[in-house]
């Protein structure tokens, strides 16, 4: 498992646009199961509905977390993912 | 301003049509019970003892011309009717109902203007008539059509109207009957003042029209023709035919107006020898063009054709001319030569001008319900004997125009080098005649979606339509932006001919537009018309909404959780939301503050900000609302969630509101998504509903099929 801890900059936070983004992001990998955690709330970075219930605003600290056979190139791309839309 | 001109009376033309549609079945009840029931006709062939009154025959005869004869003495009511319905945009039986009511409304107003002004007796002889038992004015068809394009405008005006709470039940659609009936019992009143003063001058118009006589039937036969073009035929020879324009009569003892209810007055009435001229000097010559002169300038292009491509031609030709003989709808032939040789309209403008002159003035009376075919001739020529109408003698000058049909226009053609079909250049025209063919064939045998996908797409996508109506051969439509129209792929579904006027489309179809037109507003309805709104990605898109798929299993249906205008996501002004990004659905742009249930549901999350609602509808899927554009920046201003996450809702219960003013003003657009953001491979969405929604109206449908 691989996972980084980031710091939402975005001053609207994870609303429907930057989760339908993130949701799209996390598509390709399928079998890399991508998660978003905030508190004690983890949910699947694919899942449009799930991030928004998160209600991330700006200066919450999230954990994206990766498992499975493509966990580098996905959290790689999460990572640049968060970097530069939140 | 000139091109709205021409919007605004291409859609009167095309009002018109729905109740000109019921004319040839009562003209045919009219035709055949008054022509067994008149007792002249009757001993003229011995069919006294047979069929003569006392009879069987002669009972069912009656009640037959009873029953057609009724149609025709009540047209301004249909007229009322029928176009109210051709000119609302929306919620069109609403409109129906405030026209029948404004049309008893208007003629009881004026009754009461008449009995309380000294009555019947103090008014211009013929100046009165028994309206549905109204004593009124003399209206006629203008008494209809006033009322029809009045009502419209009301209701296009209010249908959607907003009242005070403690009023609201009056609001909306219930609201357009009531205006109705409070403006047309003035009109009435006023109409009492204004009419009288019309009657005068209008009967003093069809005197004028009347007695310059046979030149008079020759400007009307000319005029007529050179409408058709412009669709705008209907409106011009409607007077002539219905009102004092065309000539009074009186007729078995009552004051009759415009020729068709003379005709047909003299064809009920069975002292009658012979027609009056008066009745059909502005129809007879139609006979004359359809049956005999057209078909003969179908063969002269035939004959021109290059050899190479006449069998070809000869298909095309031969079924316009066919159609127009047998039902006398001419514009898939007159279209064949009208764009590429205006000259040769011009020519067959005169032609037709002379036809209706010399059947005037041959006492040739043969009348008509819908237009000069064969059918019609039968009924109202050959059934009726010769010795009242003359029809024989339409053959003679039917030959004679024939000839001169064929031997000018294929002068002319070869003189000119006119490219009739058949003699283009290169192999480009005679392309798109084969693919039209192609296409017609293929619609019938197939699905018709392909042919509405291209109308569709030709028009400028699903979302540039506005409106979809047509006429006895034309689509009529009208667009938003008429850049985006592509004639080419217009022409390339079928169409004889594409005509353009600023927001006003009109496709020459051919008969078969009926069909057109409803495959293409079931097309624009369901979801594929969403799915390809943009010309470009059409074709692109058209492959991706045909995957494989197996069984369906189930279908999910929501309604609309909001009032207003509904359109698929595509139109969203949000880029992000209309390329589907976050799901794929509807988009509405909302009259009311207020978000309800579209189904019974699970709150999943209110978005801290209120802007935003999520449902779960059950395992695994979700609907998002997300209310207006950019609306997350307003930081929960303007919105009161009145649920909470977890919550469990029915459909209808109120989950938001909002302030919708504020957003308008404050937001970069009311425009709200409502998506499935859960869309797996083995499901499929379809819009049920484009434009005005009601909250609750069913919106989206979810097609789930096996995986």
């Amino acid at each position: 498992m691989k996972s980084f801890v980031y710091v939402i900059k975005d001053p609207l936070g994870i609303h429907a646009r930057p989760a339908g983004m993130l949701a799209k992001a996390a598509k390709p990998y399928a079998d890399t199961p991508i998660t978003v955690t905030k508190g004690d709330k983890t949910v699947k970075a694919s899942q449009l509905m799930k991030l928004m219930s998160l209600g991330v605003k700006t200066g919450d600290e999230v954990t994206v977390a990766a498992e499975g056979p493509a966990e580098d190139e996905a959290i790689a791309a999460m990572e640049a993912f968060f970097k530069e839309n939140l | 301003m000139k091109d709205k001109f021409f919007g605004v009376l291409q859609r009167v033309g095309r009002s018109f049509m729905l109740p000109i549609a019921i004319l040839p079945v009562a003209g045919l009840l009219l035709g055949l019970g008054s022509s067994f029931t008149n007792e002249t006709t009757l001993s003229t062939y011995g069919l006294l003892d047979l069929m003569g009154p006392g009879t069987v025959p002669y009972f069912i005869f009656s009640v037959l011309s009873r029953c057609g004869g009724v149609i025709f003495d009540n047209l301004p009511l249909l007229f009322a009717i029928g176009v109210a319905i051709g000119m609302a945009r929306q919620e069109k039986e609403v409109a129906a109902l405030a026209a029948a009511v404004s049309f008893l409304v208007m003629h009881s107003g004026i009754s009461a203007m008449i009995g309380l002004t000294g009555g019947t007796e103090a008014l211009l002889e013929g100046s009165t008539a028994s309206v549905l038992g109204i004593t009124s004015l003399q209206m006629g068809a203008f008494g209809g059509i006033i009322v029809g394009l009045g009502v419209a405008a009301l209701h296009n005006r209010f249908y959607k109207i907003q009242l005070p709470q403690a009023l609201s039940f009056f609001g909306g659609t219930r609201f357009v009957p009531i205006i109705s009936t409070l403006v047309f019992a003035v009109v009435g009143i006023a109409m009492f003042f204004i009419w009288q003063p019309i009657q005068t001058g209008i009967n003093a118009l069809g005197g004028l029209v009347y007695s310059s006589g046979y030149l008079g039937t020759f400007l009307f036969g000319m005029i007529k023709r050179l409408l058709i073009p412009f669709g705008l035929h209907h409106v011009f020879y409607l007077p002539f035919w219905q009102t004092a324009v065309g000539g009074t009569m009186e007729v078995a003892g009552t004051m009759v107006s415009g020729a068709q209810n003379i005709f047909f007055a003299q064809l009920a009435d069975p002292t009658v020898t012979h027609f009056s001229t008066a009745g059909t000097w502005c129809f007879t010559g139609e006979f004359v063009l359809y049956i005999f002169g057209f078909p003969g300038a179908a063969l002269a292009m035939y004959h021109c054709a290059s050899p190479a491509r006449k069998k070809r031609v000869g298909g095309l030709l031969l079924s316009a001319a066919l159609t127009s003989i047998l039902t006398g709808i001419t514009e898939p032939l007159e279209f064949s030569f009208l764009f590429v040789a205006p000259l040769l309209f011009a020519i067959s403008a005169v032609f037709a001008g002379l036809a209706y002159m010399l059947c005037h003035i041959l006492n040739i009376t043969v009348g008509l319900t819908f237009s000069g075919g064969f059918i019609d001739l039968a009924l109202f020529g050959i059934l009726q004997g010769n010795e009242k109408t003359g029809w024989l003698l339409l053959l003679p000058l039917g030959a004679a125009f024939f000839a001169a049909y064929y031997f000018v226009f294929r002068f002319l053609i070869l003189k000119f080098d006119f490219k009739t079909p058949g003699r283009e250049e290169g192999d480009q025209e005679t392309k798109l005649y084969t693919k039209a063919d192609y296409n017609a064939r293929k619609a019938e045998s197939e699905a018709s979606a392909g042919r509405s996908a291209a109308i569709a797409r030709g028009l400028g996508g699903a979302a540039n339509i506005k409106d979809v109506d047509c006429c006895a051969t034309r689509l009529r439509i009208t667009v938003q932006d008429s850049a985006a129209v592509d004639q080419a792929v217009l022409k390339s579904t079928g169409a004889a001919g594409v005509i353009q006027k600023g927001a006003g489309v009109q496709v020459v179809y051919g008969p078969q537009v009926n069909i057109i037109k409803a495959e293409l507003e079931e097309y624009l309805r369901s979801g594929a018309a969403a799915a390809a709104p943009a010309p470009a990605q059409a074709e692109e898109t058209a492959e991706a909404t045909k995957p494989e798929h197996g069984k369906l299993l189930r279908t999910l249906v929501i309604g609309s959780p909001m009032h207003g205008e509904a359109a698929p996501v595509t139109a969203s002004p949000d880029a992000a939301f209309a390329e589907k990004m976050m799901g794929d659905g509807a988009t509405i742009v909302p009259c009311e503050g207020l978000v309800t249930a579209p189904c019974d549901a699970t709150i999943s999350f209110v978005f801290d900000t209120n802007h935003a609602i999520g449902l779960e509808l059950e395992e695994g899927i979700e609907v998002l609302i997300h209310v207006g554009i950019n609306t997350v920046e307003l930081k929960g201003q303007g919105f009161k969630a009145l649920v909470q996450e977890g919550d469990q809702v029915k459909k209808g219960d109120p989950l938001l509101e909002f302030d919708l003013d504020y957003i308008r003003e404050n937001a970069s657009s009311t425009s709200s998504p409502v998506l499935f953001t859960t869309m797996e491979d083995n499901q499929q969405l379809r819009l049920l509903k484009a434009g005005h929604v009601k909250p609750g109206e069913d919106l989206l449908a979810l097609d789930i099929y096996e995986a």
